[in-house]
């Protein structure tokens, strides 16, 4: 096990090397530069000039490479053009937001999943399970912009019972500003986990041992809770492990539209902007948790399942 | 906007106007509100009689909530021209003289200004009683130290407005500037908030400390500050020199870049004043009874311009045939939900000396044809349209300027890039067709003028189009040093005129600032730069 993770992580810092790599020649290679908005149209080509040499952006591009990997290796994320701090600092403050709003989310996509998967598969080709099937094809197609908007219609601006953005004080109004933005992101990935839930829990209905159970004259309530269900666990913690990298891009939307200040917003931002270092710095922040969650899947699918060998 | 209203902070004083989020959608939606023609100044006189409505019994109290599109990110007014800097450090430092919400310079801690020695020196007597935040009394060393700061930062981007100054001294209790030639936008250059005075020597500390913690004369004094926060909150500047202000206790500006969560959080009462309202949001929230829609005129102009060092657009008569082709009173219709006007001259009628009798080719079909038949191209030819692919409103624009050219047989594509690599691109003369909005960071029209039509010294290639025109340029040179008021508006007259008939850019709409406020502000009021004071606020 202890070989397992090790390797694991060891091949973490390849794709995370991979995907800084990545950052930095799509940046580098689009045209554009926070000189020009820090300094106004009117700035003279001098000026722009004295700007990018001070931020080392004047060197060739393999040189800013080292630079840029070195200074990673140092533990130096760089520090932002626009704002003058380093990027550790920006991230530091943002994360938290971002991390609370991916775990809310997870947490609610579960509570919506488990119960519509279980409905659909113990009720294959009925009603119900053709009912749960349509109403998450309708999830799928619902941008998460545009529902985000509708919740805040409804809930914030008609019925006051949250607010229509922005994060409130103290651990409650903390909480409660991000009620709405974790349902809108768990929307966008309930119907896939619901669906992929169902067939697992289908096939899992069909096993032997779920024949067994029932021929042993156990009450089908027993064998959906503690058999079934039991089994069930551990493809919808794998599943939920899978799309919480999707969940992460999703935060980046949600945050835009329930004006949170967390990682997302701060990463497009900077991208508008061609703030380099915060940009890469954040890549490289969300690349290595999303590593980091699949690791921890796994783990924990090996935990519950006995039969699954980690090598 | 849409994805780029998304942008944090750094958006500079030209992007306020960045429309956005969800505007297509609403489209197909919202009925268009007719805006009734030479609109232009009525939003402004509609809300300076709701402030004379009200002036009889300002209330004095409450906290201002202030969402915003922009976020500040320093507060040194030598050394910013992001908005959300600009709109901040404004309300803490003031400058000599100010531009009033009709767009009039009004001596502000200076109490007027002579001019002497054949036009070459200026006298500002400062205005006595005034005192920093601190207390201590505005003094001409600090005004001497705060210019000349602001003047001799290379890294400034708005110092080239101070090229004429050669020397400032305090003298008395006036200030006393040397100027190198005659220079009429002098007042209008010194009113700008680069200019903003700040204790000389930032009052014995050091410059990062001083920032941190602002000094200024302005209504309101800051209590900290971190570029990096989502909001910041001002507090009454209890030694203010205009008694009895500001009538607000404190002012909280909050960071809201979406344009939906804007509108939906004045929508929802959770904030009194909301900037940069989409024109598609503008008919559903002026049928919204808790808020109050202004639209004030800016100096603004949306431009297509076009490169002139392709062949086809150094043809004076395909630059004509493409002006006559667009029908700007169609375009603003279609894009903008009533609000804005079409496009004329090259000024924006907000801005001191437009000519209302400039011969703009306006839209006219058969005309365009005949032009383009005396051309090198009368079949026409293929080119492209560069735009910033956030800018929702600009990107309808160039596909309906793609369906109106196409009767001449000029074939357009249209290419759209992010803010960032749009401006860098076109920056570099690397586009055929380009649609951006020009703005006037002052009263004073020379800065449009010169940064649009001077080719050689304007700082932009007249507007990255390589216009040309020496007799323009004698003109623009000649309202530099000219202080008669009526000969400045003559000469400036001529040089309206001889753009429109050159047509080196379209000038297709004169697009309006946009803000709600809830029905409880009262006295708010924004100038054709953008800029608002809000000592002159309350709320009920």
């Amino acid at each position: 096990m202890a070989r397992y993770i090790t390797w694991r992580l060891a091949s973490a810092v390849f794709v995370v090397f991979g995907v800084s790599v990545v950052t930095f020649l799509f940046l580098h290679l689009e045209p554009g530069s926070a000189a020009r908005t820090l300094l106004g149209e009117h700035a003279t080509p001098r000026a722009i000039a004295a700007l990018q040499k001070e931020w080392g952006l004047n060197e060739s591009l393999p040189i800013q490479f080292i630079h840029y990997i070195s200074d990673l290796v140092h533990g130096n994320l760089g520090t932002s053009y626009i704002y003058q701090v380093p990027a550790s600092r920006l991230i530091g403050e943002r994360i938290g937001l971002t991390a609370t709003l991916v775990a809310l989310a997870a947490i609610f996509a579960v509570l919506v999943t488990v119960p519509l998967a279980a409905l659909a598969a113990s009720h294959k080709d009925k009603f119900a399970d053709h009912a749960v099937r349509g109403i998450s094809v309708l999830g799928l197609g619902m941008p998460s912009f545009w529902f985000g908007i509708v919740l805040i219609e409804i809930f914030a601006v008609h019925l006051h019972l949250v607010p229509v953005g922005g994060i409130g004080s103290g651990p409650a109004g903390y909480l409660e500003s991000l009620i709405l933005p974790a349902i809108t992101a768990a929307i966008g990935i309930v119907p896939i986990l619901v669906r992929s839930l169902r067939v697992g829990m289908i096939d899992i209905l069909d096993a032997e041992f779920v024949v067994t159970a029932r021929a042993k004259g156990l009450s089908e309530r027993f064998v959906l809770v503690s058999v079934v269900a039991r089994n069930a666990v551990v493809p919808t913690v794998t599943l939920l492990g899978l799309n919480i990298a999707y969940l992460v891009g999703t935060t980046v939307i949600v945050e835009q539209v329930f004006n949170l200040n967390g990682l997302g917003s701060l990463l497009i931002s900077s991208i508008l902007n061609r703030d380099f270092p915060v940009v890469q710095a954040v890549t490289i922040v969300l690349g290595t948790s999303v590593v980091l969650i699949n690791l921890a899947t796994d783990l924990a699918a090996a935990r519950l399942d006995p039969r699954i060998r980690l090598q | 906007m849409t994805e780029r209203d998304i942008h944090r902070a750094p958006i500079t004083r030209r992007d306020i106007f960045r429309y956005g989020l969800g505007t297509s959608a609403v489209i197909a939606l919202s009925p268009l509100v007719s805006t009734p023609s030479g609109a232009a100044t009525a939003p402004v006189t509609e809300s300076l009689t709701r402030r004379i409505a009200h002036a009889t019994a300002p209330t004095r109290g409450g906290t201002l909530k202030f969402a915003r599109s922009v976020a500040p990110t320093t507060l040194d007014p030598a050394n910013t021209i992001i908005a959300g800097d600009i709109y901040t450090l404004d309300k803490i430092f003031e400058p000599l003289y100010v531009t009033s919400p009709a767009g009039q310079l009004t001596p502000w801690l200076a109490t007027g200004s002579t001019l002497s020695n054949g036009n070459k020196t200026i006298t500002f007597p400062l205005r006595p009683g005034v005192k920093f935040s601190d207390g201590s009394p505005l003094t001409p060393a600090d005004v001497v130290f705060s210019i000349n700061r602001s003047r001799r930062n290379a890294a400034g981007p708005l110092s080239f407005l101070d090229g004429a100054i050669t020397s400032i001294e305090a003298s008395g209790s006036s200030v006393v500037v040397k100027l190198s030639a005659p220079w009429a936008p002098i007042i209008s250059d010194i009113s700008v908030f680069a200019n903003a005075i700040i204790p000389a020597n930032f009052g014995g500390k050091s410059e990062k400390e001083f920032f941190a913690a602002p000094v200024g004369t302005g209504p309101f004094t800051l209590s900290s500050f971190s570029p990096d926060a989502t909001s910041l909150t001002l507090k009454a500047n209890p030694h203010y020199w205009q008694a009895g202000k500001p009538y607000l206790d404190a002012v909280e500006f909050l960071y809201v870049d979406n344009d939906n969560q804007r509108v939906l959080q004045i929508e929802g009462g959770e904030v009194n004043i909301i900037d940069t309202v989409p024109p598609a949001e503008v008919a559903s929230l002026k049928g919204n009874a808790n808020v109050v829609l202004e639209q004030f005129p800016a100096w603004e102009v949306d431009l297509l311009v076009l490169n002139e060092s392709l062949p086809q657009f150094a043809d004076r008569h395909v630059r004509r045939a493409i002006t006559y082709a667009i029908n700007r009173p169609a375009l603003v219709h279609a894009a903008n939900f009533g609000t804005g006007e079409p496009g004329g001259s090259f000024f924006p009628p907000s801005l001191q000396y437009y000519s209302a009798s400039t011969p703009v080719l306006e839209y006219n079909l058969s005309k365009a044809k005949a032009e383009l038949a005396q051309s090198k191209f009368p079949k026409g030819f293929s080119t492209k349209i560069l735009v910033d692919s956030g800018n929702q409103k600009f990107v309808t624009y160039a596909q309906i300027i793609k369906s109106q050219l196409q009767p001449l047989g000029i074939d357009v594509s249209v290419t759209g890039l992010d803010h960032s690599a749009f401006e860098s691109t076109f920056q570099k003369f690397d586009y055929d067709m380009f649609i951006d909005y020009a703005i006037n960071d002052i009263s004073d029209p020379d800065e449009m003028a010169s940064f649009e039509v001077d080719v050689k010294d304007g700082g932009s290639s007249s507007y990255w189009s390589h216009y040309d025109n020496p007799k323009a340029i004698a003109l623009v040179h000649q309202a530099e040093g000219e202080f008669n008021a009526t000969k400045r508006a003559a000469l400036y007259a001529q040089i309206q005129s001889i753009v429109a008939e050159d047509a080196p850019f379209v000038a297709l709409d004169y697009p309006p600032y946009i803000y709600a406020t809830s029905k409880t502000v009262q006295g708010f009021a924004v100038n054709p730069g953008g800029a608002y004071r809000l000592e002159d606020v309350w709320l009920t």
